[in-house]
Parts: C-alpha cells; sequence; structure tokens
C-alpha cells in the first residue's frame, strides 16, 4: 500500500472561550487507507465535527499532524487549504447547501469554476457527474424542483466533480425520509465500489451500518475503530437506468 | 478568469431580480437626471448658438443709455457714426442700426416693409439664395441697388421666380435686386436679424435720414479676437466726441449668448449638485443591500469556501457583482437620461430654436462610467472584504 488517503497522528484540538480552554479533541490518531468507507460516529460533544472540521481542512489542529493525500496539511494557510480542499476534498452537507437559484448543473460545476476551468469544459463535466448520480435529467432544474433525494444527489455530483481524493459526508441523510436515505445509501455504495474513499460523519447507527468500517469517538478520543463484519448494503438504483446497483455480499 | 466571474456575478443577480432591481433604482435615477440635464444643457447652449447664428461675431452694436440725463446730446447721427469710424483702429465698417417702414412695389404686388443700410460686409451671415451682397462700389457710388429678405421676397415674389436684376419700387426711387437672402436659421423665435430690404447705407442715409438722429450704430471689426477692447475705445471716442457725461451700451454675440450660458451653467450645477447628492444616497443604498445580501448569504459563502474558493476570489466575485451592479445601473441611467434629455430637447429647444444639438455622448459615457467606478469602489469594497472574511465554518453553520 502506498500513501493513506487520510493520516492523522496525535489531533488535538483546543477552543479557547475566554479565560476557558476547551480541549474538543485530545490526540486522536487513525489512518483511512484510499478506497476505504468510513463511519465516524459519536454522541453530540464528541468531538466529531470538530474532527470532520479538520479532515475538512475548513480548520488546522492545535498540534499533531493531518496528511491528506501525502501531503502534509497541518499548519497550512487559508488559501493552502483552500486550494486543498479545491483539489482533494468533496463536501456532502446534511441541508444539501446547494446555492438556491442556481441550476443543478451550475451548482455542481461550481468547483470546477474555483479551478479555473472554461465555462464548456466545466459543464461538460458537470453533465457527465449528474449522470453519473442518474440525474442527466435534471440538469436545468433548480433546487426548489427537485426532491430532498435529488437535490442530495446534486450535492453528491458537486462533491465529485473535482475528482477528489476524499469524499466527506456529514449526516448526509439527515434531512431525508428512510427510503430516500437507503437511495443516498446506494450511491455511496456505487461510489465506493468504484473506488472512491468515503468518510461519513454520523450519529446514526443504522446509517453507520452501510460504512465497512467504524470509528467511535468519545470526548475528544477514539474510543472504538473497527471493520464492520455485518454490514447492510444499499440496493437501488442510482443513476437513470443504466447502471444498476446490486448487493453482492 | 474575470469574464467568468462577471459570468458568475450575472447569473447571482439575474437569480434574484428583484433585489438587483431595487438595488440600483437609486443609481439609474441619479445618472439619470445628471445626465438628462447635461443633454439639455447642451441642448440650450446649442439653441442659443442656433438662434444667435444668424449674428455675426464680427459685428457689435453701440447705442445711447436711454434713461440718461443727456439723452437727446447723446444720441447718434450718420456722421457721428463715420467720425468713430475713422478714429477707432480695427473697425472695418460701420452704419446706423434700425429701419425705416416704407411702401414697396413690384409690379402689382405691394406691401410696407421696412428698409435697412447694409455694407459690403453682412451683418448677419445669412446665406444667399440669388445673386450677390451689395458691393463696395455701390457703397461708394450711393447705387440704388437692394438686397431682399426671404420674407420680403415671399411677400413680393409670390411666384418664387429669381428676381435678380428686376427692380422694386419704394416711393418715387427704384432700386435694382441685386441678390436675395435665404431664411435665417434661427427656428421659430422671430429675431429681426434681416430687415426686409437691404441698400447701400450711403445711400440709406442719404435718402431716409437726413441728418436725423438715428437708434444705434453697428460696427464690423477686421480683427475679431479684439473685439472687447475695439468696444469700449468704440465708446471712448463717442463719449469725448459728445463731450460731455454721456453713456453708451455695446451689444455683441457673445455678450448675449455668455449672459443666457451664464444662467444655464447654474442651473446646471445645482441640479448636478441635487444628482451628486441622490448619488450618495444610492451609493450609500448599494453598501446597505450588499451588506444585506452577503450576511443573508453567509451560508452560500461559506459553501463557495469550503468547495475551495479562497479569500481572494470570494473577494473578487462580490466586488465583480458590485461592479456589474453598478455598470448595470448606471448603463441604464445613461439610456434614460439622453433619451430624456433628448426628447425634451426635441420637444421645446428644437422647436424653439430650430437648432438640432449634438448628443453629448462622450461626457455622459464618461460620467457614467465615472459614477460606475466610484460607486463600486466607495461602496463594494467593503462588503466583499466582509464576506471574503468570513471563516466557513462559522458561514456554514450559519441559519
Amino acid at each position: 500500500m502506498s500513501e493513506a488517503a487520510i493520516e492523522l497522528e496525535g489531533i488535538t484540538k483546543i477552543y479557547t472561550m475566554g479565560q476557558v480552554e476547551v480541549p474538543a479533541l485530545r490526540g486522536v490518531d487513525f489512518r483511512i487507507e484510499r478506497g476505504e468507507y468510513v463511519a465516524v460516529m459519536g454522541p453530540s460533544g464528541s468531538g466529531k465535527s470538530t474532527l470532520m472540521n479538520l479532515i475538512g481542512c475548513l480548520d488546522r489542529p492545535t498540534a499533531g499532524r493531518y496528511r491528506l493525500d501525502g501531503e502534509d496539511v497541518s499548519s497550512l494557510d487559508d488559501d493552502a487549504l483552500a486550494a486543498i480542499r479545491l483539489k482533494k476534498l468533496g463536501f456532502v452537507f446534511q441541508g444539501f447547501n446547494l446555492l438556491a437559484r442556481t441550476t443543478a448543473l451550475r451548482n455542481v460545476a461550481l468547483p470546477l469554476f474555483y479551478a479555473g476551468v472554461p465555462q464548456r469544459a466545466r459543464d461538460a463535466a458537470a453533465r457527465k457527474q449528474l449522470a453519473e448520480v442518474g440525474l442527466a435529467d435534471r440538469v436545468e432544474h433548480r433546487p426548489a424542483e427537485l426532491s430532498g433525494g435529488q437535490q442530495q444527489r446534486v450535492a453528491i455530483a458537486r462533491a465529485l466533480v473535482n475528482d477528489p481524493a476524499v469524499l466527506l459526508a456529514d449526516e448526509p441523510t439527515g434531512n431525508l425520509d428512510s427510503q430516500t436515505s437507503e437511495e443516498i445509501m446506494a450511491v455511496f455504495e456505487h461510489l465506493n465500489r468504484g473506488g472512491r474513499t468515503i468518510i461519513m460523519v454520523t450519529h446514526d447507527e443504522t446509517l453507520a451500518r452501510h460504512a465497512r468500517r467504524r470509528i467511535r469517538l468519545r470526548d475528544g478520543l477514539v474510543t472504538s475503530d473497527e471493520p464492520n463484519p455485518d454490514r447492510l448494503v444499499a440496493e437501488g438504483e442510482a443513476s437513470g437506468g443504466t447502471t444498476q446497483l446490486h448487493g453482492t455480499f | 478568469m474575470i469574464g467568468a466571474f462577471v459570468g458568475e456575478a450575472l447569473g447571482v443577480l439575474l437569480g434574484n431580480r428583484l433585489r438587483s432591481a431595487l438595488t440600483i433604482v437609486g443609481l439609474v435615477i441619479g445618472v439619470a437626471a445628471v445626465i438628462a440635464i447635461q443633454t439639455l444643457g447642451k441642448g440650450t447652449s446649442g439653441a442659443v448658438a442656433g438662434i444667435l447664428g444668424g449674428l455675426s461675431d464680427a459685428a457689435f452694436t453701440v447705442f445711447p443709455n436711454n434713461f440718461q440725463a443727456a439723452a437727446s446730446r447723446a444720441a447718434l447721427r450718420p456722421q457721428d457714426i463715420e467720425r468713430v469710424k475713422r478714429l477707432v483702429p480695427n473697425i472695418a465698417e460701420a452704419v446706423p442700426t434700425g429701419g425705416i417702414a416704407r411702401q414697396v412695389r413690384v409690379g402689382h404686388e405691394s406691401a410696407r416693409m421696412l428698409i435697412y443700410g447694409e455694407t459690403s460686409i453682412r451683418f448677419s451671415n445669412t446665406p444667399l439664395r440669388y445673386g450677390r451682397a451689395i458691393g463696395e462700389d455701390e457703397i461708394a457710388a450711393l447705387a440704388h441697388v437692394a438686397v431682399i429678405a426671404d420674407r420680403a421676397y415671399a411677400r413680393l415674389f409670390p411666384d418664387g421666380r429669381n428676381p435678380v436684376g428686376e427692380s422694386i419700387r419704394v416711393g418715387e426711387r427704384r432700386y435694382v435686386i441685386v441678390g436675395v437672402l435665404d431664411k435665417p436659421r434661427t427656428g421659430v423665435i422671430p429675431l429681426p436679424l434681416n430687415l426686409d430690404i437691404g441698400i447701400p447705407y450711403t445711400t440709406y442715409v442719404k435718402e431716409y435720414i437726413r441728418g436725423k438722429t438715428v437708434f444705434g450704430a453697428r460696427f464690423i471689426v477686421s480683427d475679431t479676437s479684439k473685439m472687447q477692447e475695439t468696444e469700449a475705445a468704440t465708446v471712448r471716442a463717442l463719449v469725448a466726441l459728445k463731450r460731455g457725461k454721456v453713456a453708451y451700451q455695446t451689444f455683441d454675440r457673445r455678450t448675449f449668448s455668455s449672459a443666457i450660458d451664464g444662467i444655464f451653467n447654474g442651473l446646471t450645477f445645482v441640479v448636478a449638485m441635487i444628482g451628486a447628492v441622490a448619488l450618495v444616497v444610492a451609493g450609500i443604498g448599494i453598501l446597505n443591500i450588499m451588506l444585506v445580501s452577503v450576511a443573508e448569504r453567509t451560508r452560500e459563502i461559506g459553501v463557495r469556501k469550503a468547495i475551495g474558493a479562497t479569500r481572494g476570489q470570494i473577494l473578487l466575485q462580490f466586488f465583480i457583482e458590485a461592479l456589474v451592479l453598478s455598470a448595470i445601473g448606471c448603463g441604464l441611467g445613461l439610456a434614460i437620461g439622453i433619451a430624456v434629455g433628448w426628447t425634451i430637447n426635441d420637444l421645446v429647444l428644437v422647436r424653439l430654436s430650430g437648432f438640432v444639438a449634438p448628443i453629448p455622448w462622450l461626457q455622459s459615457v464618461a460620467i457614467a462610467v465615472g459614477f460606475a467606478t466610484l460607486v463600486t469602489l466607495l461602496f463594494g469594497t467593503y462588503p466583499a472584504y466582509r464576506a471574503a472574511r468570513l471563516d466557513p465554518i462559522e458561514a456554514l453553520r450559519y441559519e
């Protein structure tokens, strides 16, 4: 195995609130290889959001070393972190976070816009990515014209359009009903089988059972880190009939 | 790259049409007002120039002040005018002003008309329709020749034929027509630039003045750049000639048009000030709405940053949004301002003066571009900076 997708060594994060120092992470170490599908779990206050922000390069650790896709990103400045997010990370949020008055196509093309890709190439890549998540016929729709599940699929397409090393999902089905959640999980399953590294942060046990590995946090420390032998495999149609997803495990 | 940002900004602004429209309303009105008054100003000075266009800029008139104790002593006689002409340098020609009404006949046509003294250098620059102007030799010889103005021509020759060579009768005298003037370019304001029948001023003095006083005198200078000195010298010469406390006024095209220009410049300044205040208010409106927009779009900014937008890109994006907004606002203002100014010009001034002023495109565009730049720099920078400075984690959590 060459370099890991993610390597955390002694990651500490301390927030200073006035005079009081509040430790959110107190020395977290783990390694996620390429192609893994990991659920990061924990109750609120466990530090999982902080960890998510650090892995997502939205924040820097107070101490420790973080290597993303072989590159040490622990102490980069804001602009360098932005460049890392642009190249190596894809975000999927609980609230979808699509630009409301913008078509699915333009939403998906947005990262490429910041990467300086010309319009024509942006649109082509965005179309391809939307087809990948089964929304080829929805490219000109605005978020309000799409169902929750479709919106989240647009968000997934946006996260993937720059071909990131890691797909980071933060409670990706928190706003969706159970059937739609299952659809999204089927998309993740499909992506992971295609070799995509996925890290999903959730407090939902059922959801976490889809991952191949589960990391549990409590009070800023990893309490358990184990493979998930009896995982759920979401089955569903994820790409408009062209690619059928089947649970084969 | 900038082009892509403009495209992105247009997308955002078109996605929020109402907000975008409300943001630029003030700017549109402010710019439109300033440009309309600018266009109108051009129209007005054009109209004044048009009205006075018939007046030669080499000519000036001198007349005694009406309300003075020595009014009768100050009154001008033809010989005074002759003497001043010889005394004052730079005067090429001098004649009595005004005309005298006489019955004029041509064949069966007959009308009462104003006869005036003309020189070889014409006072008005109305072009000739037929024939030629009166010549030096005819003035020297006190010849009985005439140049007739357009209205007199229409009255005396209703069939519109070329009358050069024919003669008109004024009392006992016959005058041979040597030229006919065209319509003066003064629009509907009936300025009596050309009286009806122009004859050599020498003939005019001999036949109709006969030693009486005249209303005033008209002078033509050789060098128009020394107009003011010549006017002053003429007045001094007249005062010396009359040996007393007499007062004279001079009048030329420049004094008249500068008086009107002065009034309008004052008006323009006041309106420009009001426009400037309107634009400052509009700018603060833009600042306010841009700040609201940044606050409202905090989450969006968070998403853009999470996706990988740098501070610089966010700053540029909001800055370009402000720029695009003010460019659209100023562009609309420019169009409306020119349309309004031009319409008023067309409906009022052109009808009044018959003079179509060119639209001051260059100045108007300069004003619009200037305001767009100023408003963007003054009021677009701070909101853009606020947007760029947002912390992505906080911004994503913002509800």
